[in-house]
Order: C-alpha cells, then structure tokens, then sequence
C-alpha cells in the first residue's frame, strides 16, 4: 500500500467509507484493488484515463447540459476506482428491492382498480387523488399480467453506519444504465489485470433481459411482439442511453413523428408502408406521450396512443401513471404499502421523511429548514432541493414561502452524510467522494436485477449532489463472489 | 426501415459527399494558382469568385465578406458556420444526421464522422493556409474512409442503397457544377482575352478541373495525353467506368434505386425510378456532339434540375411514407426536404429537453 491511498485520507470519524474501515484498515474485498493500485505510478494511471477517455469520446458518450449554449456535450465524468460490493451485501439489495417492486406494483393496481389501501386509510385518499401523475383516465385498464413498473431504477444510500437506504423509488423513465455498461467496458479496457482478480458478476446480458421483459408484456394477442424504443429525441440529454438500449436489443428507435395510429393500433412509418407496433419502451414522460389526451403541444408524442393502450392494442413500458407511486410524498408510506400488500417487513429501509402536509411535521421542517434536506416532491436530477447546511438564510426563506403555500409539494429529510469512496482528482491523488448507487430492476414475468448498478459519485470536492446534471459522475460498481 | 432513418442516412451521405468535394474544388484551386503564377499574371479574384460560383452561393458570400481572395473564400467554404455548405456546416450536419440513426449505422461508422467532425474542431485557419495540401487530403481520406468502413461494416441491404443513391446524386451535381463554372470562366476571359482560350492557361485550368475529379490519370490512360476540352468533356459527362463521371455516377444512383424497389429495366414501379432511369437512357445515348448542340451550360444545367426532381421523388415515396386518410396536413411541415438542417433540428427541441429521472 504505497502511494495513492497511503495518502488519502478517509475520515473515517465523520463518513462511512466505503474503502477504509473505522479502524483504518482495508475491508477485505478492497485488499486486491488496494494492492493492484499500489504498483501504479501517476503516469500509468494519466495513460488509462486516456484510454478510458477516448473509448468514451469514440462511443460518443457524452451529455448535454441544458441552460448552457446549445450543442454543448460533454464527456460523462468517470472514477477510475471501481466501487466493490460484496456478495453479501447485495444479497439485501436484492431481496430488499425485489420486495419493494413487488409491492409497489401492488400498490399501482391497486390504486388504478379497487383503491383498496384508500379505503382501509392506509394513505390519505387525497395525496392520491390530488397527485398531478394520478391518471384518471386509467382506472380500470388492465396492463398485460398487470405489471405496471417494467424498468425501475431505485436509489440508494449509505448513511454513517452503512446500512443501505432507499432514497428514492424512481418509477417512470430512469436512466443512466447504459452508463452501467459502458463503464464496465471501459474498465475492462483499463484494468484488465485487476478485473481478472476478482469474480466479478457480469451485467452485459442487461439488454437482453431487457428485451425479454418487454416481449414478455406484449399484448396477449400478439405472438413474437415488434418491440420499439420511443425517445424524445436527440436533444434529449439521455439520447446516447435510448439509441443504446435500441441497438443492444436489435430493435428500432423510433421518434413520434415515426409512430401513426390507425383503428387504434400503432404502426411505425417504414420505406415500406406501415408496420405494427405491439410494445413501445418509452423514455417520454407521460404529458408528452398523446397530444389528445395530455399536452395539446407535444411534438413528441403519436395521436391516439392512449386509446390503442387502454384498447390493449399496445402496451407502453412503464405504463401511464407511475408517476404516483415515486411522488416523494408516497415515498415516505412505501413501509406501510410493503406491510399492506405482503404483510412482511421492509428489508431496505427508507430515509426518514416530514411531510410538509402534515401540520406537527410542517412546523418542525420550517424551525430546522438550516439542517434539513428538503425537496420538491416531483422534481427529479437535483433541481428544486434545498440543502440546509449548505444553504444562506435568504434560501431557507424563499423556500419557507414556497412549502407554506404549497406543503403537498414538499418533503423534508435530514441531511444524511453519504457514505464516501476515494475518487481520483486529477489522477494525482484521492479523496473521499460522496456515492449512491443505482440497480436496475426489471418486472415481467418475474422481477430481474442485474448484479450492479450505477455508482455515482459527487466529483466536486464536499459535494452531495450525485446528478449528472449538477456535476456528478460515476464509476463502476462490481458485485463480487468472496 | 423506418422512414426517418433512411432520410437520415440518405443526408448523411449526402453531406459527407458534398464536404469532400469543396475540399477537392478548394485544393485544386490552391493549385492551379500556384502553377499559373509562373506563366501569366493573373487576377486571383476571378479563380477565387469561381469557388463561389460552384455552390451557387454568391449572395450570401457577398452579405459577409467585402472581397474574393484565398483567406474569405477559404474562410467560407472551409469554416463559416453561416454556410450550410462550409466543410465544418457540412461535416456538422453529416454528424447530427448519423446520430440520430447512431443505433441504425456501424460503429465504426459513427467513429468516422465524430473522429472528422473533431478534427475539424481543432483546425485554425492558420494551420489551412500553411498546409492546404495537407488539410485537404485530410478531409478527402476521412471520406474515403468513411466510404471503406461503410461498405465494410454496414450490411448492403436498403439502408445501403439510400447511402449510395444520396452519394452519387450528390457527385453528379458537383461534377456538372464544376464543368459550368469552368465554362462560365473561359467565356468570360474568352470576351475580355480572346487569344487566352486555347493558351497553356486554358489546359492548365482543364487539367485542374480533372484534377478536382481525381481523373487526370483515368483521363490519359485513355485518351493519352491529348488534353483538350472536348475530350475532357466526353470524359467527365460521358465515360461509364470512371467513378467521379456524371453518367458513372448516374448509373450507381440508378442501381441503388433500383435494389430497393425492385424496379428494372422498361419496368419501373415510382417516379423516382422513372426519372433516373430516363435519365440514364438519354446519357448511354448521348454523343458530346450533342450536348454542344444544345448548348454546354444548357445542358447542365438541365441535369442540376433533373437531378432535384430525382431528389424531390426519392423524397416522397420513401421519407414522407403516409397513408392519407389517417394523416393529417402536417406531414410537409414535419419533414422538410434537408434532413437535419437547421429547420427540423430546432422544431421541438426545447420540448426534448424534458427532465430524465
């Protein structure tokens, strides 16, 4: 152990880190990679960021950071240090996970038929009922084996002492797991001795369980189901994700002025005529997906898609209204829901959550906004969260006004320390980066999680925030057997 | 296929082609005046005006720049991003067309045209002017490149006809561009000099002109080294073997066309079969006699319309694909006849920039 981590500093009395242990030594499964670092000099690890730098730009796997000049991508940060998760470890990950779907597909059901949990005020009737992503129009279709979240990718956190929390479930268009892929390849590229050290549980077949997922929910009346992605297109910032995922499966990717609806059943424009469509992976948010039904101005979406789904003549993965289940709101009765459907206790456990609709808690979230998380309950990638420590008085002001005038809209948490990973800065030494990590999960005939995830990392030195959209970047995350 | 991608693919060859063929008119220029310094004094502006003329860009050069010399031309038609033709717009829109259809073309496909488009990035005017040759080559082997690894790495099926058809229709157009302008500077030298026209200036410039179509050596192998206008002409419209001839170039867009729908000889099933297949009928029985009967420039510039009309048909039977009782009137608006020019590109963009979770 010489070099790099001899002078990285874990401080281990403040942060979990996930590397060095409280009494300073190596956790076991870090032994291998500690000791592989040890033989590298600053230049050998200058000339695999090179590497890894130029398979990224080549793939042409950058992002597009909106609010700046348009046309500007960027590459995605990468860690070269890969994150280690033990097999135990990822064990409850995925019992705790598999769980959590389950029930929140349950809960899906449930609230789109006989809203039964309402009935039993399990959850009051009106965070349901009065949710923007509550679809009324959807009460009573049937989703094909009534599955309703095919794709999910859940957060999760590590706070002071380790244990794996949910901090958020995210149900309609995740992304970032093609990220998941593309860095395993890069750090095979990189570090092919290291990766031969270790059994590391591969994720490449995650396309394939994908496209078996989504072939599994066609319509019952269709055999061999024609699979389509749907994107927003390629301004999108996770356009290089859906042209991925579509080239991975062999499928097409198609836009909406690509799709036409006719009789209520979905066809793609070809050079030949039309072809039907029978699955349709979207990564446009509900508003966008009819203009008939949703936003009048979408240019995104196909006229008359929602007919041909309630018709069952298409099925739309994930289905429209998820959004109601990964409100940051419901999020905090996610225990009870997995104690009402299956009657067992929750494996992973949530952050503990206020809800500013909750008077008792709404009074104790505005006396302590200075060391409180507090969060916009249907923003997602960071935007419209207040960090109290980080925060200036006029900040917890302004936000003090805008939870009073609308408490439905806010949650609040308590600033959770991440557990830390050292991470490179600018390949010449290490420090401590806050992580999360992000599985993927698949729901067809049965739930499917590939061994891993997406780590984030917050590059920026003391930062929280993971998103890519605020800075953050990643690295590899290997499930490995002992 | 899908109708987007075939249109896709389609512009993105067709800008790949148009962005090597400004090299070739560019680098043959650089050229030309190095040579004719030595035997006359020459006005530059004129060869300089003549670039411009090749694109039919005149009027746009002219609300940007004040005069015709190597730095605007070149700025032009190498660099302006106000230029939807310059190199960098060209290779710009080349690469938003392939990735846009990223999951559709090779990998290696899509490294070419990213590798291009960020070398041009990093290009400064300055390093253009202290090696033109150098930069000029580079572009002209990126698209030959680009050319190897698709016809290496990317199936030959439709995908690969609408590459071939977009590229050689492309080619056509540039060659009888560049055959007029030439035409168009001996006339006008020819009323201020006439005894300039049949000098060592005059075959210097045609010999440029084979040059830019890389024929100068395809030329002599046939004709040996009798270099004169006609048989220059002959050759450049006439020749069926030479890849960078307008009647070569014809016949490739015609086979390509002709794969996808299945079309054949006295058979065809669309207009835009109809029309190509016309078109190549009249030039496998055309002698140069003829085209100077009816005029040079009036030739071809009969064959840049032809050539649109192909275009527009190869337009509406593949890429506006609709039935028309269950589309509405927005479908000209939502597919304009440039791929990924700057109209489409910006229609919904801020609507794509919606949150990802």
């Amino acid at each position: 152990m010489i070099r790099f981590f001899e002078r990285y500093e874990a401080e281990t009395s403040q942060f979990f880190d996930e590397v060095i242990s409280k009494e300073g030594s190596p956790r076991p499964h870090y032994d291998k990679m500690l000791h592989r670092f040890s033989q590298f000099s600053v230049d050998d690890i200058k000339a695999r960021r090179e590497i890894v730098n130029i398979f990224f730009r080549n793939q042409g796997i950058t992002f597009t950071v909106y609010g700046e000049e348009e046309g500007v991508e960027r590459l995605f940060p990468f860690d070269l240090i890969p994150r280690v998760v033990p097999a135990h470890e990822w064990q409850t990950i995925e019992e705790g996970l598999t769980q959590r779907i389950t029930a929140l597909n349950a809960f899906l059901h449930d609230i789109y038929h006989g809203q039964k949990i309402l009935k039993d005020k399990v959850i009051p009737a009106e965070l349901i009922l009065g949710s923007q992503h509550f679809r009324r129009e959807f009460v009573g279709v049937n989703p094909p084996l009534g599955i309703y979240i095919h794709v999910t990718g859940s957060d999760i956190i590590r706070d002071g002492e380790g244990n794996y929390l949910v901090l958020e479930d995210n149900l309609r268009t995740p992304s970032g797991v093609s990220y998941m892929l593309q860095n395993r390849q890069a750090m095979k590229r990189a570090f092919p001795v290291l990766f031969d050290k270790y059994k590391i549980r591969p994720i490449e077949n995650y396309p394939q369980e994908l496209l078996r997922t989504l072939q599994e929910i066609g319509p019952v009346s269709r055999r061999d189901p024609n699979v389509v992605v749907l994107t927003p297109g390629i301004y999108n910032s996770a356009y290089f994700e859906h042209s991925f995922l579509a080239r991975q499966m062999g499928v097409e990717l198609t836009e909406g002025k690509d799709l036409v609806v006719n009789n209520n059943k979905v066809y793609t424009r070809t050079t030949r005529g039309l072809e039907r469509v029978d699955v349709i992976y979207r990564r446009v948010d509900d508003a966008f997906l009819d203009p008939l039904v949703f936003r009048p101005d979408s240019k995104l979406g196909v006229a008359g898609l929602v007919n041909a789904y309630r018709k069952g003549n298409v099925t739309l993965a994930n289905a429209i209204g998820c959004g109601v289940a990964d409100d940051k709101v419901i999020y905090s009765f996610v225990p009870a829901i997995i104690k009402y459907y299956l009657g067992e206790d929750p494996i992973l456990q949530n952050v503990p959550t206020w809800l500013a609709s909750n008077p008792a808690d709404l009074k104790y979230i505005l006396a302590n906004l200075d060391s409180l998380v507090v969060k916009a309950a249907n923003e997602s990638g960071g935007y419209g969260m207040l960090i109290g420590p980080e925060s200036t008085i006029e900040q917890q002001e302004n936000f003090a006004e805008m939870i009073v005038a609308n408490p439905r809209n806010y949650i609040a948490q308590p600033t959770i320390s991440l557990s830390r990973h050292p991470s490179f800065f600018n390949d010449t030494e290490l420090f401590g980066c806050h992580i999360d990590l992000r599985p993927y999960v698949l729901y067809g005939k049965t739930v499917t999680i590939v061994p891993g995830g997406l780590t984030r990392v917050a590059l920026k030195r003391g930062s929280l925030v993971v998103n890519s959209s605020q800075g953050g970047g990643s690295k590899d995350t290997w499930v490995v057997d002992e | 296929m899908l109708s987007r991608v075939a249109e896709s693919l389609f512009w993105m060859s067709r800008y790949f082609e148009r962005a090597e063929n400004t090299a070739r008119f560019l680098d043959v220029n650089f050229n030309l005046l190095l040579d004719l310094n030595k035997i006359a004094h020459i006005e530059n502006p004129s060869y300089w005006v003549a670039l411009i003329l090749v694109t039919s860009d005149k009027e746009r050069f002219n609300s940007l720049y004040d005069e015709y010399s190597a730095r605007t031309v070149t700025d032009y038609l190498v660099f302006n991003k106000n230029n939807p033709n310059s190199i960098t717009s060209c290779i710009g829109l080349a690469r938003e067309n392939a990735r846009s259809i990223i999951e559709s073309i090779s990998s290696e496909m899509w490294e070419q045209v990213n590798n291009l488009y960020h070398y041009l990035q990093s290009v400064t005017p300055q390093f253009v002017q202290n090696d033109p040759y150098g930069f000029y080559k580079e572009i002209k082997n990126a698209s030959h490149l680009f050319q190897g690894i698709t016809d290496n790495t990317f199936s030959h099926n439709e995908g690969w006809d609408f590459i071939q058809i977009a590229k050689y229709l492309e080619r056509t157009d540039n060659i009888a561009r560049l055959i007029d302008v030439k035409y168009h500077m001996l006339l006008s030298e020819a009323q201020s000099q006439p005894e300039l026209v049949a000098g060592s200036e005059d075959i210097i410039q045609w010999m440029a002109v084979l040059k830019s179509c890389s024929a100068l050596e395809a030329f002599r192998k046939v004709y040996l080294s009798k270099i004169d206008p006609d048989n220059i002409l002959r050759f450049l419209i006439l020749d069926r073997t030479f890849p960078r001839s307008i009647n070569f170039s014809v016949c490739a867009a015609e086979d390509a066309l002709w794969r996808i729908s299945g079309s054949s000889r006295h058979r065809y099933v669309n207009n835009a079969d109809r029309l190509i297949g016309k078109l190549e009928a009249e030039l496998s029985y055309t002698a140069i006699e003829d085209i100077f009967s009816k005029g040079l420039h009036h030739y071809l510039e009969d064959l840049e319309q032809r050539l649109v009309k192909v275009g527009e048909q190869v337009h509406l039977t593949y890429f506006a694909y609709h039935t028309p009782e269950i589309e509405s009137s927005d479908i000209e608006e939502a597919l304009p006849f440039t791929g990924i020019a700057g109209g489409r590109a910006n229609w919904s963009q801020a609507q794509q920039h919606q949150q990802q979770q």
